[in-house]
């Protein structure tokens, strides 16, 4: 066996060709894992009666489980509930006919909530009680503390944390081609598939997904160094 | 409906797949202690500043960590058995995959791990080996009586997280066609058409063996802090 570099460079294209899907399946699970992370951060921030509770246990359990478990067992959850609800109810649509994409970002979207949430708590925690204090005390309501004076001090130091986040999601996509979503990766095994010349398509998704992760962490050291500014000039 | 989720398949099933629970933690574990030494030569590599190896060892930590698990797998899966089959002329298709699954690991965690120690071994304080060196202590003194203990109790909780993270990580190893917990949900589900029940099994075990690890790094990190009081 040798090595066909010509093939792995075919292999580049089509991996290239399905990285939009990739990035789909990290950047919207990004976002919405912000969006309701912070929700469930501020909720146990704040020790709301039952829906901290239930959160609390909501992150234990989805940060124990492997992200490969959790998607396999949406998929069949879904797969088989759904043919079970479609044969109760008569309908003609089969759940062959849904996108198995959403069903990968569901699954992204509760793993990054519970992990994005976990940082966020964290970075709240970081932040001097008295600031809250400061804040109520010059009349500011919760929601206006929170709005005005914490969440835009959490921001600098959330940064590193959500790039991690990220560069993670993105590495995690990689597992939806075991629901056979056609991503990054599995668009380079498909053109192996024919002639067995696995180790190519495995090293050029690995270019790819690489050079991805690595411009990933760029940016976010580019905007950790501008974000953090204010803080800079406090100490100066 | 019925056969949606049969509870009465999740109770049967747990023992069965219980019962391959030593592969996961062998590959766990022993991923564990390659990952742990190699880590140590990275970064001692990078902490002495050794030109080439410094500069070879910051192109793979970037690599492990820019590329996801699964295809790490499969190129250590592929790619090994070429490399030694062109320099040694030894053929290791023969070979069973669970060696490729804990190399993979193993390289996997060291990188983990040598940034994990690196930054505990910078956090010692410069003075403590200067300290070291004016009351007579050699280099190889001072890192093993000085530095190496204060480091370790810092990088205790990051070790931690590595080690669960290697644990999650492990869920993979099925992929290669290991008959650990994953993989016997699989062939369960392969035979009986019921996996769901199987993931659910899977899923619990996967949470307690978290739980546990974390517990115990908890108590480790009390225990060894009560030292670090001391100083």
């Amino acid at each position: 066996m040798e090595f066909d570099f010509s093939f792995m460079l075919e292999a580049l294209k089509a991996a290239l060709k399905f990285t939009p899907t990739t990035l789909l399946l990290a950047i919207v699970p990004l976002i919405l894992g912000v969006v309701l992370g912070t929700g469930i951060a501020i909720i146990r921030l704040f020790k709301v009666k039952y829906l901290s509770e239930f959160f609390t246990i909501y992150v234990v359990i989805i940060r124990g489980i492997p992200l490969a478990l959790l998607l396999l067992m949406t998929y069949f959850a879904f797969v088989q509930g759904f043919d079970a609800i479609k044969n109760l109810f008569h309908l003609k649509i089969m759940s062959k006919d849904i996108s198995l994409v959403y069903i990968a970002l569901f699954t992204f979207t509760l793993y990054s909530t519970a992990t994005i949430s976990e940082s966020i708590r964290g970075a709240l925690a970081s932040i001097d009680k008295g600031q809250y204090e400061g804040a109520y005390s010059i009349g500011l309501t919760k929601r206006q503390t929170l709005k005005r004076i914490i969440l835009p001090q959490i921001v600098p130091i959330t940064i590193p944390m959500l790039s991690n986040s990220f560069i993670g999601l993105v590495k995690g996509s990689s597992l939806a081609f075991m629901i056979s979503v056609t991503d990054l990766l599995n668009g380079a095994l498909i053109t192996a598939t024919g002639n067995y010349k696995f180790l190519e398509a495995y090293i050029a998704a690995a270019l790819v997904y690489w050079v991805i992760c690595i411009i990933i962490e760029r940016i976010a050291y580019f905007y950790e160094g501008r974000l953090g500014l204010f803080n800079r000039r406090e100490l100066v | 409906m019925e056969d949606y989720f049969d509870i009465k398949l999740v109770i049967e099933y747990f023992p069965q797949i219980l019962a391959r629970i030593h592969i996961t933690l062998l590959v766990v574990l022993v991923a564990a202690l390659i990952g742990f030494i190699l880590g140590i030569l990275i970064a001692a590599t990078r902490l002495y500043k050794i030109p080439v190896l410094e500069q070879l060892s910051i192109v793979y930590i970037s690599f492990v960590r820019g590329t996801p698990i699964i295809v790490q797998l499969f190129i250590v899966y592929y790619g090994i058995p070429l490399i030694v089959q062109k320099i040694f002329h030894i053929n290791l298709n023969r070979i069973d995959a669970i060696y490729f699954v804990i190399l993979t690991y193993g390289l996997n965690s060291g990188a983990f791990l040598s940034e994990v120690i690196r930054s505990a071994i910078s956090s010692v304080n410069a003075g403590q080996t200067e300290a070291a060196y004016s009351v007579g202590l050699t280099k190889i003194q001072t890192f093993l009586r000085i530095i190496a203990p204060q480091a370790l109790v810092t990088a205790i909780p990051n070790f931690g997280t590595s080690m669960a993270g290697l644990l999650q990580d492990s869920s993979l190893a099925f992929s290669l066609g290991i008959i650990d917990v994953m993989g016997k949900v699989q062939a369960i589900g392969s035979v009986s058409y019921h996996v769901l029940e199987g993931y659910v099994v899977a899923a619990i075990i996967f949470l307690v063996l978290g739980i546990l690890l974390e517990r115990a790094f908890k108590n480790l990190e009390k225990r060894a802090s009560f030292k670090k009081g001391a100083l």
